[in-house]
């Protein structure tokens, strides 16, 4: 029953040509907007689901279809979209999470100016990440992976208006383009080494799978390491990910399909279509597993400090995907991708929530509100189902996935099992900190005229929740179907007591010291502050990163910038205008022949004759 | 010999053409002017008796390029007249109505 | 060129140069226009006598009266006629004449390469005739009639051009 998959190509023109009728359209159309955006991802969405239906039995065949794109010389570089498992998988998440979110804007984007250029920038981006799951070679990913970048940039900065977006959405593209610039290289790395030049995944997994010795360890190594950085820079890895907390200012439903369910997972998604190649490289396995592992702990000790609703979620998802990265790292593609496909539900969930807040009390401070649980039931809950999904309380789809990484970090590594724990407490942590600060307890200064958001923006999020719950069954420690799914063949379970009693432990932990805190109020909140206030400002100034890249690199790289100008204001215009003065000058100089004197003329006449009949009669001493 | 006559012919020439080109005053000018062609003059009939085929040819010319250079001095100062009658001055640098 | 022997040729030409080149540079160095028109005289003088030297006696008579004579006298009447500032004192131009001093100096070098590098053939022997103003008679009515009507018609319409320039304007 392959003839779904075959339509697979199909599935990103829908968005596209949505991007194409809302750009034409102009912005009076607002209706239209909402509908055409809706419609196009709803349609790509059923399409990849019955492409994801299609493949649910054992053992299906990767569909691949290419052709010819460029023939230069004996040089063939064909393109094409391959449909796999985990292809498919990404495309049903994608599109489910675009379309989800498509209905929450609606509600939320609705007394903005500029909603049809919003939903085209929406419909723009779904195109190119699904353009980019579907890819079948390296380089079509780049394009893809580019163009995604560029999406998020336009709507980072969607209300370019606010010097503060416009600057978080410069950030953002310049921080990935160092990313970008590891992936290009990476891909130049490979064009040179690969047989043939090839650059598709099929012939990268078979080059690499067994490692006939066709590539050097170091060169194998260098290549992860660079399609590494990629991946970081788009992810959000430490150092680069100084970019995802900025990119709060740009509409929430952007941060929750962009920053939180697909865009950041494209890194993992990289790394994932890749794998043969990090297998192949100790090194550059131990590199993603201790990254990934000192970011997750990293960005969850931030997360503890902040008090915008956004931003501690924006570090939760750094935390996250740090993660899924150490998963990766730790050789475990099935750890990395459930963890990307649950952690897409209840961080969307997460952040559509926290936009409903925003869109009623009008303020991003967790200090200001307060009791907002009475007032806005249904965000209440499912928020709360969101958050206890990420803290990893069983029998959510966070326990299991979350499970299953530590699990692994337990049989192979196990300072990143300690470190995978302590950021699972801080996470129960800070969740708990912020739902009691913004649901419970007394009201805030500005939770007095809240109320409950409209039907199109809760629906989605009570779907979310129902995802939130459920996602996790297919991968359990008894059974790994999912595992099994993923890599085509069959995998084992693993379980391992003591990671589930550990995950279980310091998840209930942090919930139950968040509680007394923020809860019950027992334990004083300046408590850790009066004893220590230099921790908690370095927490909440996130170590200073910002600063230290400010002074160490933008600092010198203005420096630059403006020795660059002074030279160009004086030396190059210094030459244009020498130029032209040159010329007038020149022009003034012959302007003095034409004075009317019949002697100057006769003068220039003999003179002129001399130097003729010199350069005649000269030319016979010539060599 | 014959390259001494023309050395002579082209000093004279180059003195007259110095003159032509310096002077201020028109008449002078024209005098100059005379003088280059006597030094054509001089020219014309060394060759004739030393040239390849000697003859009195080169006599003839030079008679006539005589003939020539006088009317033509006549001429130009009948024009000097009438322009110094016009301007006031015989300047030759006063003389720029082709100026721009 | 410089191995002639002293004949009396060669000591007549030396003279009659020496007087031409110092009237010739004599006219351009001296102030008071009418002494400049007595050096040129000086020139055409020494001319007539180099073209003796040549064995063109028609043409050197024909220069002294023509040239020494009407020509200077003509341009002194022009100088009459032209109130002139008897004494030319006139701004110096120094780059104007420096340019002219080197172009006039470039083409004497031009020319006098020109004259040293040439092998001239050697020159048969000049026959002037007997008598030269007939000879130059007979070529010129016989050989050369028309360039002469056709120098007449110029000579007249010339010095019809001359009075009607330099009359003065009728009164009307």
């Amino acid at each position: 029953m392959d003839r779904y998959t075959q339509a697979a190509w199909l599935i990103p023109l829908f968005p596209l040509a949505a991007f194409l009728v809302l750009t034409a359209l102009g912005r009076n159309y607002r209706r239209a907007g909402v509908f055409i955006g809706s419609f196009g991802s709803l349609v790509a969405f059923l399409l990849s689901l019955l492409i994801v239906i299609d493949r649910l039995g054992a053992n299906e065949v990767d569909y691949n279809y290419s052709f010819d794109w460029i023939v230069i010389g004996d040089y063939t570089l064909r393109i094409g979209f391959e449909v796999t498992n985990l292809t498919a998988l990404m495309l049903a998440v994608v599109t489910l999470v675009s379309f989800l979110i498509n209905v929450y804007s609606a509600g939320y984007m609705k007394n903005d100016e500029r909603i049809t250029v919003f939903y085209g920038y929406v419909a723009l981006f779904t195109f190119s990440m699904l353009g980019l799951v579907l890819s079948d070679n390296l380089l079509s990913l780049y394009i893809f992976w580019e163009l995604v970048g560029v999406c998020s940039f336009l709507l980072i900065g969607f209300w370019f208006t606010l010097p503060k977006a416009r600057a978080a959405a410069k950030k953002a593209f310049i921080v990935t383009r160092i990313g970008d610039a590891g992936l290009l290289l990476a891909i130049l790395l490979l064009f040179w080494y690969m047989p043939d030049h090839a650059l598709d995944f099929t012939t990268i997994q078979s080059v690499f799978d067994g490692q006939s010795g066709a590539i050097t360890n170091g060169i194998t190594t260098l290549i992860a390491l660079l399609i590494f950085l990629g991946a970081a820079g788009k992810s959000g890895q430490f150092p680069l990910h100084v970019w995802l907390p900025d990119a709060m200012e740009g509409p929430t439903p952007i941060s929750a399909l962009i920053h939180a369910a697909t865009m950041v997972a494209a890194g993992v998604f990289l790394i994932a279509r890749t794998f043969d190649i990090f297998q192949d490289s100790a090194a550059a396995m131990e590199t993603v597993a201790y990254v990934g592992g000192f970011t997750a702990l990293f960005a969850a000790t931030i997360a503890l400090a902040q008090n915008d609703i956004k931003r501690i979620l924006a570090y939760s998802t750094v935390s996250q995907l740090g993660y899924m990265m150490m998963a990766l790292g730790l050789g475990s593609l099935t750890g990395g991708i459930f963890h990307l496909f649950t952690h897409a539900f209840f961080k969307a969930l997460l952040f559509l929530g926290a936009g409903s807040i925003i869109h009623a009390v009008h303020t991003q401070n967790i200090n200001e509100m307060g009791g907002l649980g009475s007032k806005m039931r249904v965000t209440a809950w499912t928020f709360a189902i969101g958050s206890l999904a990420l803290s990893g309380i069983p029998p959510l789809s966070g326990f299991w996935s979350k499970d299953l990484i530590l699990t692994i970090a337990w049989e192979t590594n196990p300072l990143l099992f300690i470190a995978g724990l302590a950021a699972a407490f801080c996470t129960a942590l800070y969740m708990t900190r912020m739902f009691f600060l913004v649901f419970m307890g007394k009201p805030g200064a500005a939770s007095s005229s809240a109320h409950e958001s409209p039907a199109s923006m809760t629906l989605p999020m009570v779907l979310l929740a129902v995802l939130a719950v459920a996602s996790g069954f297919v991968e359990t420690p008894w059974n790994s179907s999912f595992g099994s799914w993923i890599h085509d063949g069959s995998e084992e379970a693993h379980s391992s007591g003591v990671a589930i009693v550990g995950s279980i432990a310091a998840s209930f932990l942090g919930i139950y010291i968040g509680w007394l805190v923020y809860g019950k109020r027992s334990v004083s909140r300046t408590a850790f502050q009066e004893r220590t206030p230099w921790l908690v400002k370095l927490l909440e100034r996130s170590y200073y990163v910002d600063e230290l890249y400010a002074a160490i690199i933008v600092k010198p790289l203005k420096l630059l910038g403006s020795s660059l100008m002074v030279i160009d204001a004086y030396v190059i215009g210094g030459i244009v205008r020498l130029t032209g003065a040159a010329a007038s000058c020149a022009g003034r100089a012959a302007a003095r022949l034409q004075n009317g004197q019949v002697q100057a003329y006769g003068l220039a006449a003999v003179i002129g004759f001399v130097i003729l009949v010199a350069a005649i009669v000269g030319r016979r001493f010539l060599p | 010999m014959l390259p001494s006559y023309l050395t002579m012919a082209a000093i004279l020439f180059c003195i007259g053409l110095y003159g032509a080109l310096v002077k201020r005053n028109a008449v002078v000018v024209l005098l100059s002017l005379e003088l280059m062609l006597n030094a054509v003059n001089l020219n014309l009939v060394a060759f004739s008796k030393y040239g390849v085929v000697p003859s009195l040819t080169g006599q003839i010319f030079s008679l006539f390029t005589i003939t020539v250079a006088a009317a033509e001095a006549a001429i130009g100062v009948a024009i000097l007249i009438a322009l110094f009658r016009l301007r006031g001055t015989v300047n030759v640098d006063e003389f720029d109505k082709m100026r721009r | 060129m410089f191995n002639i022997a002293i004949t009396g040729e060669f000591a007549a030409f030396f003279v009659f140069s020496a007087i031409m080149i110092g009237g010739a540079v004599l006219m351009i160095s001296l102030d008071k226009v009418v002494h400049m028109v007595i050096s040129m005289a000086a020139v055409f003088l020494g001319l007539a006598g180099m073209f003796v030297l040549l064995e063109a006696e028609f043409v050197a008579f024909v220069q002294v009266l023509i040239y020494a004579g009407a020509v200077s006298i003509l341009m002194i009447f022009g100088i009459m006629m032209t109130k002139h500032q008897a004494v030319e004192r006139e701004p110096a131009k120094p780059l104007h004449e420096t340019l002219a001093a080197v172009g006039a100096l470039c083409l004497f070098g031009v020319l006098f390469f020109a004259i040293r590098t040439t092998t001239f053939p050697e020159p048969q022997p000049f026959q002037p005739g007997e008598d030269n103003t007939m000879a130059i008679g007979e070529l010129l009515y016989t050989g050369y009639v028309i360039p002469f009507e056709l120098l007449s018609v110029l000579l007249t319409v010339a010095f019809i051009g001359a009075i009607v320039l330099a009359k003065k304007e009728a009164d009307e």
